[in-house]
């Protein structure tokens, strides 16, 4: 019997979750031993074309990380999605929209303005060049494609089947996934293939929590010697931990805990939390200032809630695009393309 | 199985039929996938609309009703009735507003139209997330904790345990033979009382208005009574730290102080008090005379058990001393005595912890605390009473008797901006018994106002009168002075500056609230009014009651008043209590609480102190978080804080309210 066939593409993504897959060490030998890897351009070489000429459904499984930003991406997504049988959302760009859905706080043009604009410390371009999608030189046409003015998730692009979320993943889960998928042992469709629970429930800085909790003080991780006994939210450092899916390390206790650094939310929610940002925005506003609520006045209780730096990056740090926000409004709505879907 | 959903638009006459095409709406629903029925009502609310509603929903064979018409604060528990006795559970039923929120605010008919055709269109969107939801009944706590041991509480506490209740119980057995057994109930009554004796302040004084009698001796029986009732738990010494629930359900936690001194071994024989070498100043004299580390409030104080001042005695504070132990003949000292805690269940409570006068310091000029002899009402009471600090006589600090007494009324009444009401009256009684054992005292007293109000003050008034007393009227702007022998007082008439010399000067302050009503404000959420003192549900009509169920406030604590007023309050909430909260019988609770999923729960802590009913705990075993359903009124607060979706509020999920606004938004 022929091998099962492997493949992975990364889209809007830092490449960590390309190191996720080395990372699985000498499992990835077990791996390789199991599957044909048939498409994997960070690693190996492989045309697009080489997919192009695959039948429908030949691809067991395409592990696709990173957001979607780009034409490029978009279409690579499609193509992958019509020569798999199963799509995996490969870590948090992909199940979320990540890091670069942070860019949805601001459009294309604005982007191109502050990276190759005048402001812009690091470049020189007194021209004012921004990337086009065709540019003539004497060789003929040169392309890029096109860029995209908001950043999707991969499911808000492809149908997808199972998600692997962490940025990055955990190679355990990574191979959980994958020896689940190969022996047939599918979950049900649409599952993100993580503990529910969220990461308070293994965090063994748990038990250090008071049963009534109120914050008097929102201080940032840099600002403080965190105490690695304590819980950082009790302690007013904000921890994503409540609102963020357990299971990032295998051991038990996130691996950010562990690192004595809060958790900042990379899992996603939990399967009852439709919008992480708004879910921890309340959360956190019922034990902030609790104690002593009665007595302050509301320039106190606006000095404490200025304490949070950047609350909408805090807060919706790996999922702004598959939120209930999904984008800052557009500066100009006419300017808006096919794009923002 | 597919609902089977009726929507019926109530027209309330022209309200909304004038406003709102109601048979658009009704035609449109009716073709809206699991509407079976869709009617309109010229009056839904009326007999005649809820026959109506009754019969369409049995006729329909109903799973699921929609009424579109006013505010749920209206009706809704009307109609949910009505769904009940159509055998439909109360929470399949959904009422949306469209009179309040549509028909009396949006006066184009188009736009008003369109608004209710939304508001019921998610309100059918909601319905396939509605879930039946059980009532669930608990036994009714009978028994009361009573707060303070003044007249209030101990009113209060005769009155409710007065009269237990027979029940009899008829019992068939299989063969039809029926079986009768009779039991006798009786309510229990918890009475807290923070200091280490009962009977409040008017148990200090000798003589009290409008009678003129021996308040001890007037108190004495009540007092013996209670200590002695079986059904009564007397617990002096003790305050209460925690109170969880609700009307018929509440948990209170009380801090049993330790007494050193065991209430079983001692015999009240007071052997004790003589060896102990530390002297203070005896508060309840008013500092007047001196007290030991071990002791009574005053002499025939009840219960006739003394208590060790623990700040204060030298063994408790590591020093070497045990005479009063040595002294002891009954071994009723045990300095290994600790702290309480205890835990009792009640189905009402009510607060009767009294007042206190206000410390003169607060008015200097009057030189209270500058001069010796310028006291307070309290230390005159005390001076008058056979068992205060002179036995009975009215002294000067220097021992001598008094020659000329001002009496000054009304001390910092514009200060605090109100009339407290009972000193106009003890001034005068005051004043008629210094006259009586010191007849050739002078004696003036000095008024802004006179406030004699019932049927027997103006006699007193008139007999004081009689005894040669002096009424002065003066603008409030009294001041004292001392010339070395002499205290003067400086007071201004009408026309001119005038004073008068005399050898004691008695300030009336104005009764404030007693120090510890805040705490217990807070422990039960209960609001204080602009004064201190405990806000009443309604200053005409329900005077006595908090503005939470089963909680009263009474005497003292809810306003300055005198001894009549106050056993009244008494005797009147346990009328209350006792009308409403029966032995035996079943409350229902809140059918709309809130759940926590255990699978979900992550036990991050998050909720457990936002709870206002501290309903939440930790289970610390399976390391989520847990509501008692007893105890949760569905205030919400939790669920908007659950970082994770475990704890659901029943009947508001998110899925429901979600399904509404995906609706109304599309
Ligand atoms: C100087 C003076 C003279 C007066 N003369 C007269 C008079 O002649 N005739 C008349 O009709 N009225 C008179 N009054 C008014 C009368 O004293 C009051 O109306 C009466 O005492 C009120 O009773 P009460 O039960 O409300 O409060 P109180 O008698 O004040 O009793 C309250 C009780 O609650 C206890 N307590 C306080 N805090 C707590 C707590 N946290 N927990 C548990 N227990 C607590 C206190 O120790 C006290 O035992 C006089 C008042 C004063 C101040
Ligand atoms: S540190 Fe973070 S994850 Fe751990 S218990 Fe505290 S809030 Fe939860
Ligand atoms: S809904 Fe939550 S916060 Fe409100 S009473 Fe119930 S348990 Fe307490
Ligand atoms: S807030 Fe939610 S997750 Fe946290 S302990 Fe309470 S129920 Fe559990």
């Amino acid at each position: 019997m022929p091998k099962p066939k492997v493949a992975f593409y990364w889209c809007a993504s830092c490449g960590g979750c390309e190191e996720a897959i080395v990372d699985l060490n000498e499992d990835i030998l077990k791996v390789v031993e199991l599957v044909d890897i048939v498409f994997w351009p960070c690693a190996m070489d492989f045309k697009y074309d080489d997919v192009r000429k695959m039948k429908d459904n030949e691809i067991t499984v395409a592990f696709i990380n990173g957001a979607i930003r780009t034409d490029e991406q978009e279409e690579m997504a499609n193509l992958l999605r019509k020569k798999a049988q199963i799509v995996v959302a490969f870590g948090s760009c992909s199940h979320l929209g990540g890091i670069p859905g942070l860019a949805n706080f601001w459009d294309r043009e604005t982007i191109f303005e502050s990276s190759y604009g005048k402001g812009c410390p690091s470049v020189d371009n007194p021209d004012g060049i921004v990337p086009q999608t065709v540019s003539k030189v004497p060789e003929g046409e040169l392309t890029l494609p096109a860029f995209h003015n908001t950043v999707k998730s991969l499911d808000q692009v492809i149908d997808v089947d199972y998600y692997i979320p962490g940025c990055a993943p955990p190679p355990y889960l990574t191979m959980k996934a994958i020896v689940a998928i190969l022996s047939g042992e599918l979950p049900e469709k649409g599952a993100i293939l993580a503990p529910e629970k969220t990461l308070c429930d293994e965090c063994s800085l748990n038990d250090s929590k008071p049963e009534k909790i109120s914050i008097k003080e929102i201080k940032r991780i840099s600002e403080v010697i965190s105490d690695p006994e304590k819980c950082f939210l009790a302690e007013g450092v904000i921890c994503m931990g409540p609102v963020t899916r357990s299971g990032c390390s295998e051991e038990g206790d996130g691996k950010c805990i562990s690192a004595n650094m809060p958790c900042r939310g990379c899992f996603g929610p939990p399967p009852e939390v439709k919008d992480v940002g708004g879910k921890m925005i309340s959360a956190l506003a019922s034990i902030v200032g609790l104690e002593g609520e009665e007595n302050m006045s509301e320039e106190d209780v606006e000095k404490l809630i200025n304490q949070i730096v950047d609350p909408a990056g805090y807060f919706y740090r790996f999922s702004l695009p598959t939120s209930l926000l999904r984008r800052k409004r557009m500066s100009n709505p006419a300017k808006e393309d096919r794009y923002n879907g | 199985m597919q609902e089977r959903i009726g929507v019926f638009v109530c027209k309330c006459g022209p309200n909304i039929g004038d406003k709102i095409d109601v048979d658009t709406i009704v035609n449109e629903v009716k073709n809206i996938d699991g509407v079976v029925t869709a009617k309109s009502h010229n009056l839904l609310c009326s007999n005649d609309g809820l026959e109506f509603l009754k019969e369409e929903i049995i006729k329909g064979n109903l799973s699921r009703v929609v009424v579109a018409a006013c505010t749920p604060k209206m009706y809704e528990q009307k109609f949910m009735n009505t769904c009940e006795e159509a055998g439909l559970n109360p929470f399949l039923f959904h009422m949306t507003n469209i009179r309040e929120q549509v028909a009396w605010v949006t006066p184009d008919k188009i736009l008003a139209t369109e608004k209710a055709r939304k508001l019921c269109l998610a309100a059918i969107n909601r319905m396939s997330f509605q879930e039946p939801i059980e009532k669930k009944e608990i036994d009714v706590q009978p028994d009361v904790l009573v707060v303070g041991g003044g007249v209030a509480g101990l009113e209060a506490t005769l009155t409710l345990t007065a009269k237990g209740r027979k029940i009899i119980l008829v019992e068939k057995d299989d063969s039809g033979k029926t079986e009768t057994t009779e039991s006798a109930q009786f309510r229990r009554v918890y009475l807290v009382e923070k200091s280490p004796c009962i009977g409040g302040v008017s148990a200090r004084f000798e003589e009290v208005y409008q009678t003129m009698e021996c308040a001890p001796c007037m108190l004495s029986p009540e007092l013996q009574e209670v200590l002695q009732k079986e059904n009564v738990e007397t617990l002096t010494y003790s305050e209460v730290e925690e109170i969880v629930g609700s009307f018929g359900n509440f948990t209170v936690k009380i801090r049993r102080k330790a007494r050193y001194v065991s209430e079983e071994a001692c015999i009240g024989c007071n052997a004790c008090f003589e060896p102990c070498p530390i002297e203070i100043p005896n508060q309840y004299d008013g500092g007047l005379s001196k007290r030991k580390a071990i002791y009574l409030p005053y002499a025939g104080a009840l219960p006739n058990v003394p208590v060790i001042d623990r700040l204060n005695c030298l063994h408790l504070n590591g020093k070497e001393c045990n005479a009063c132990e040595q002294a002891c003949a009954f071994g009723a000292i045990n300095f290994e005595d600790e702290d309480r805690l205890i835990e009792k269940n009640v189905g009402a409570i009510i607060l009767a912890v009294g007042s206190k006068l206000s410390d003169p310091t607060q008015f200097p000029q009057f030189g209270y605390g500058k001069y010796d002899n310028v006291l307070s009402a309290i230390q005159l009471e005390r001076l008058n009473a056979s068992n205060g600090p002179t036995g009975g006589k009215i002294l000067l600090r220097n021992g001598q008797e008094p020659k000329s007494i001002a009496f000054i009324y009304c001390v910092g009444r514009k200060e605090k901006g109100y009339c407290s009401g009972i000193c106009c009256m003890y001034m005068s009684a005051l004043a008629h018994h210094v006259k009586e054992k010191l007849p050739d005292v002078k004696i003036y007293s000095f008024y802004t106002d006179l406030c004699l109000p019932k049927k027997e003050h103006q006699k007193i008034f008139e007999k004081v009168l009689a005894k040669g007393v002096e009424f002065i009227r003066s603008d409030g702007s009294e001041y004292v002075d001392y010339d070395g022998k002499k205290l003067i007082v400086k007071y201004k008439t009408e026309s001119s500056v005038k004073s008068v010399l005399a050898d004691m000067v008695i300030l009336a302050p104005p009764v404030e609230p007693a120090k510890d009503i805040e705490k217990l404000a807070k422990l039960l959420d209960i609001p204080l009014d602009e004064h201190g003192f405990f806000s009443e549900e309604h200053i005409l009509m329900k005077p006595f009651g908090a503005p939470l169920e089963g909680v009263f406030v009474v005497g003292t604590c809810q306003g300055p008043k005198d001894i009549g007023d106050s056993v009244a309050q008494g005797s009147a909430s346990a009328g209350k209590i006792l009308s409403r909260l029966m032995l035996g019988e079943k409350l229902e609770l809140e059918p709309i609480v809130a759940e926590i999923d255990e699978e979900i729960c992550c036990g991050c802590n998050t909720c457990i102190g936002l709870c206002p009913f501290s309903a939440i705990h930790r289970d610390v075993e399976k390391k989520v978080s847990v509501i008692d359903d007893t105890l949760c009124r569905g205030c919400g607060t939790c669920v908007a804080a659950c970082p994770t979706g475990a704890t659901k509020a029943k009947n508001f999920t998110m899925e429901q309210i979600s399904a509404e606004i995906m609706e109304v938004a599309k």
